[in-house]
């Protein structure tokens, strides 16, 4: 194993790692790292969504990803999406439809959403198609009711 | 009323709330828990020399407890390390911290096992080899054993026209919280401070306390937020082995499970077998004998609540002249079984609702009208000889028949409905207290539980606050304190908290309402009518002919020392049973009786088996429905998670005791795409003893669901399910024996 170090832009700043690990995952670089730890840590395998970051507007598993392949390229996270357009209109979304209960996935989804509708112009998405690019995001609480709701929302409300 | 935006949204949509797995302190060392590789084994050596030659890393086992644990504590009920046997996989039988995360988990794997590997009891079927066709279980390694009985059974079993018996199997589901257990430990001097994810604060420090050996006033539990629990975040578990590494080193410990350690140490629920009897005189069942047989893993014996519990739910919710059931659970080589969501009531459920439809089936009834002529009603007797109270079961039946005959004027073919009742007891038996303190701005509640999702915490409490101070909704604050600082409360568990924290902040707001008219002057019988109003300048008294702000209604101590505080108290008292109809073990009364009716309509592919919900009703006695937005919103939650225990959701136990798919990508959860569009009706008039007649609603909506699909699956083909989940396989074979 190698260390060497990275250079990434984090919400909008850049960010210079020194020693990392050749195995070291963006969700630990973020989360234990650089103390963003809204995005939060699930299965660490790929199969709940709730660890969720946009890498260069797309959403991807943090979980998944190696911090050593990110060099130069920009993450967004939780604490970066009220600096996106779309983000505002998710996360306003999510409050208006009370699709938040413990939260734990909420994250994951508003990423995932926000990267969704500001990868996709709006007369080539539809909600079906949001939720079935949603599916890899887990809740346990909502019963995902809430969390469609505010899909539609989003969808009507993103520029 | 309405209800009120939730104040934790926008903390979490920030990802600012700090769940269990974001706890971190300086100098934190990362703990991770050393697994026994087998089932069950005699300990011949446990060796952590090995893990301890890596640098920084400390290592503790059973030989290390006496140095621990304070000199004279009394030995733990619970086992903390085994010393002689382990009992299930995965088992802790140490404990090791280390700087990072990677070395605790090296060191782990580091300490040397040495078992000799014992028989393993893997299923309840091993143990039960005649059961359950005829007659009581052949002698078995016992937890508990339950057993009540009422009427002329052999009369009625005896003088029936039919006798029509069933078998139904269930199997383990998990309640896979997101977030797993984790916690952060610290200990200064003889002082224990343990940062968790729980949702009983005080049930952990009670936990953890007699665990260790210490007094609970020597020990702090401060909640995090919590990521989801459902039942798995009711006990202790990781808590006592953070402190005990913490005492260790010296130095603040993390511990976290990764989802394989939660899916096996989770405390989850294990499988069942539950056999019908139903003697039949007419159309009506005149006799009925139920028995249960759960698994419950390596629980000690006499600890288990669940399975008087749940044998009480297998006697309703139907009037029946005489009656017997019997409970067994199981010791197995599983891990500890757990309290799922509703704890094996949606199981009882599917078995007695499925038994129900097929009898309705076998007489030529409709299967609404044959529950209607026998469902308990508010003064019927239980099985247990308890008094109904005030109960919508019949009234949410009605409801339902009524959405499945216009679903069925346009259905596909292939496609089936199915309708299916259920019931729950909210648990206003345990009890609780709150603080209000009034600022001359804000109103809060001080309390120490925590908000695990449902709103029940955040929302549900201070709706009777509200109301009995005439605020507007969401004006309340809900302030969350550690167990050294906040009043005692029982726990979020048993859909109790809206009704019995929630009465305790209502008993609290009529003790300052009380208050606030002597300051003002006014006679006990006027500070009825005083109510509390935002001003220009902070709260006002609104006396009807005047107003006074709270600012000058406080003393200078209190200005200075955070406001007015004032206490509440709620201490529930349970209904009560006919004990003579107990013949061993406990069963326990019910408190509010909260009834539901599930409609369900599913496609089937009678090629594949495979199962899709469609559309799905749900109606539910909620008694006063305080805030419709979360009550809905528990409701779609409970009838999602119901879909994943029918259709999905299962642990897979190998004979060697060893969980086969602990993982996400193994274990289905449902996704967007499981979950159909969801009506949601409220019956209302049969108030509960909760705040404005509030029932609990957390656990109610997941109690019909199997059942509701299981009924619809036998409309769509023709044949029963007798297993959950109805996965495509069982499905398909159950097809396959047409």
């Amino acid at each position: 194993m190698s260390a060497v170090g990275a250079t990434l832009n984090v919400n909008g700043r850049p960010i210079s790692l020194a020693e990392v690990p050749d195995d070291e995952r963006l969700l630990d670089t973020l989360r234990w790292r650089l103390h963003l730890r809204g995005t939060k840590e699930g299965c660490r395998s790929g199969g709940c969504g709730a660890c969720t970051v946009l890498i260069d507007g797309r959403p991807t598993l943090s979980c998944l990803t190696l911090t050593r392949e990110l060099e130069g390229r920009g993450v967004t996270t939780i604490e970066g999406a009220p600096d996106l357009p779309a983000g505002r209109v998710v996360i306003s979304a999510f409050e208006t439809e009370g699709a938040v209960q413990c939260g734990y996935c909420t994250p994951g989804f508003v990423m995932a959403l926000t990267g969704l509708l500001g990868r996709t112009p709006p007369d080539r998405r539809s909600p079906e198609r949001l939720l079935r690019e949603l599916q890899g995001n887990l809740c346990r609480c909502t019963g995902y009711a809430a969390i469609a709701r505010a899909v539609e929302r989003a969808h009507r409300e993103a520029p | 009323m309405s209800g009120a935006r939730r104040a934790d949204a926008p903390l979490k949509l920030r990802g600012a709330a700090a769940y269990g797995t974001d706890l971190a302190a300086e100098g934190m060392l990362w703990g991770a828990l050393v697994p026994s590789p087998i089932a069950h084994g005699r300990i011949r050596s446990i060796d952590l020399a090995p893990a301890r030659a890596l640098p920084g890393v400390v290592a503790i086992g059973a030989d290390d407890l006496a140095g621990l644990r304070p000199k004279g504590a009394p030995p733990s009920e619970t086992p903390i390390f085994p010393s002689e046997e382990v009992v299930y996989r995965a088992q802790p039988v140490a404990a090791v911290a280390a700087p990072t995360r990677a070395l605790a988990r090296e060191a782990a794997r580091r300490v040397r096992i040495d078992l000799e590997p014992l028989e393993v009891w893997g299923s309840i079927d091993d143990l039960l080899p005649e059961w359950p066709e005829d007659g009581a279980p052949r002698t078995g390694p016992l937890n508990a054993h339950v057993h009540a009985r009422h009427g002329d059974l052999e009369g009625a079993f005896g003088s029936a026209d039919l006798v029509f018996a069933e078998t139904y199997r269930t199997s383990g589901v998990h309640q896979v919280p997101l977030e797993p257990h984790a916690c952060l430990a610290w200990v200064d001097g003889d002082r224990w401070t343990v940062e968790t994810s729980t949702q009983t604060p005080f049930g952990c420090r009670e936990d953890v306390a007699s665990t260790l050996g210490i007094p609970e006033s020597q020990l702090v539990v401060n909640g995090s937020w919590v990521g989801g629990a459902f039942g798995a975040k009711g006990s202790a578990l990781l808590e006592p082995y953070a402190l005990l590494l913490a005492k260790a080193s010296g130095r603040p410990v993390k511990l976290q499970l990764s989802y394989p350690e939660e899916f096996q140490l989770g405390r989850s629920t294990l499988p069942s077998v539950i056999r019908i009897e139903s003697a039949v005189r007419g159309r009506t069942v005149v006799g009925r004998r139920v028995r249960l047989v759960l698994d419950t893993g390596a629980s000690l014996p006499g600890r288990d609540f669940t399975l008087g519990y749940s044998a009480g739910f297998l006697l309703g919710p139907y009037s029946i002249p005489a009656v017997e059931v019997e409970g067994y659970a199981l010791r197995t080589h599983k891990p500890p079984f757990g309290p799922h969501r509703a704890p094996f009531v949606p199981q009882c459920t599917f078995a007695i609702e499925s038994h129900t439809d097929h009898l309705a089936r076998r007489l030529g009834l409709d299967p609404v009208e044959f529950r209607r002529a026998s469902v308990w009603t508010e003064g019927s007797t239980t099985g247990l000889g308890q008094t109904v109270g005030p109960f919508g079961l019949d009234a949410a039946l009605a409801r339902a028949s009524a959405i499945a005959r216009a679903w069925r004027e346009h259905l596909p073919p292939g496609h089936g409905i199915g309708i299916a009742g259920g019931f729950w007891s909210t648990g206003t038996g345990a009890g609780g207290e709150a603080r209000l303190r009034l600022t001359p701005t804000e109103l809060w509640i001080e309390q120490g539980e925590r908000e695990i999702g449902s709103g029940s915490v955040i929302r549900g409490i201070a709706v009777g606050v509200e109301a009995t101070l005439g605020l507007p909704p969401g004006t309340v604050r809900v302030a969350f304190l550690d167990t050294a600082h906040a009043p005692f409360d029982s726990g979020v568990f048993g859909s109790r908290t809206v009704g019995a924290l929630g009465q305790a902040a209502e008993k609290a707001a009529e003790a300052l309402r009380a208050e606030l008219g002597r300051r003002c002057g006014r006679p006990e019988a006027e500070s009825a009518k005083l109510t509390l109003r935002p001003g220009p300048d902070g709260l006002e008294v609104d006396l009807g002919d005047r107003r006074r702000p709270v600012r000058e209604l406080l003393t200078a101590a209190e200005l200075a020392d955070g406001g007015l505080k004032v206490e509440g108290r709620h201490y529930g008292r349970s209904g009560t049973i006919d004990e003579r109809r107990v013949l061993e073990g406990s069963f326990h009364p019910f408190n509010d009786f909260v009834g539901a009716a599930h409609v369900a309509e599913v496609a089937v592919d009678p090629e594949i088996g495979s199962v899709e919900v469609v559309r799905y009703a749900a109606i539910h006695d909620a008694g006063r429905v305080v805030d419709p937005v979360t009550a809905r919103a528990g409701i779609e939650g409970g009838v999602a998670m119901g879909i994943g225990t029918a259709l999905l959701e299962e642990t897979q136990w190998g004979p060697d005791g060893r969980l086969e798919n602990p993982s996400l990508l193994d274990y289905r959860l449902p996704t967007l795409a499981e979950v159909p569009r969801l009506e949601v009706e409220f019956i209302e008039g049969f108030p509960g003893a909760g705040p404005r007649g509030a029932k609990g609603l957390g656990e109610p909506p997941i109690v019909p669901v199997p059942a509701a699909i299981a009924n619809a699956v036998f409309d769509a083909v023709g044949v029963p399910v007798f297993e959950l989940p109805m996965t495509s396989e069982r499905v398909a074979r159950a097809l396959k024996r047409l």
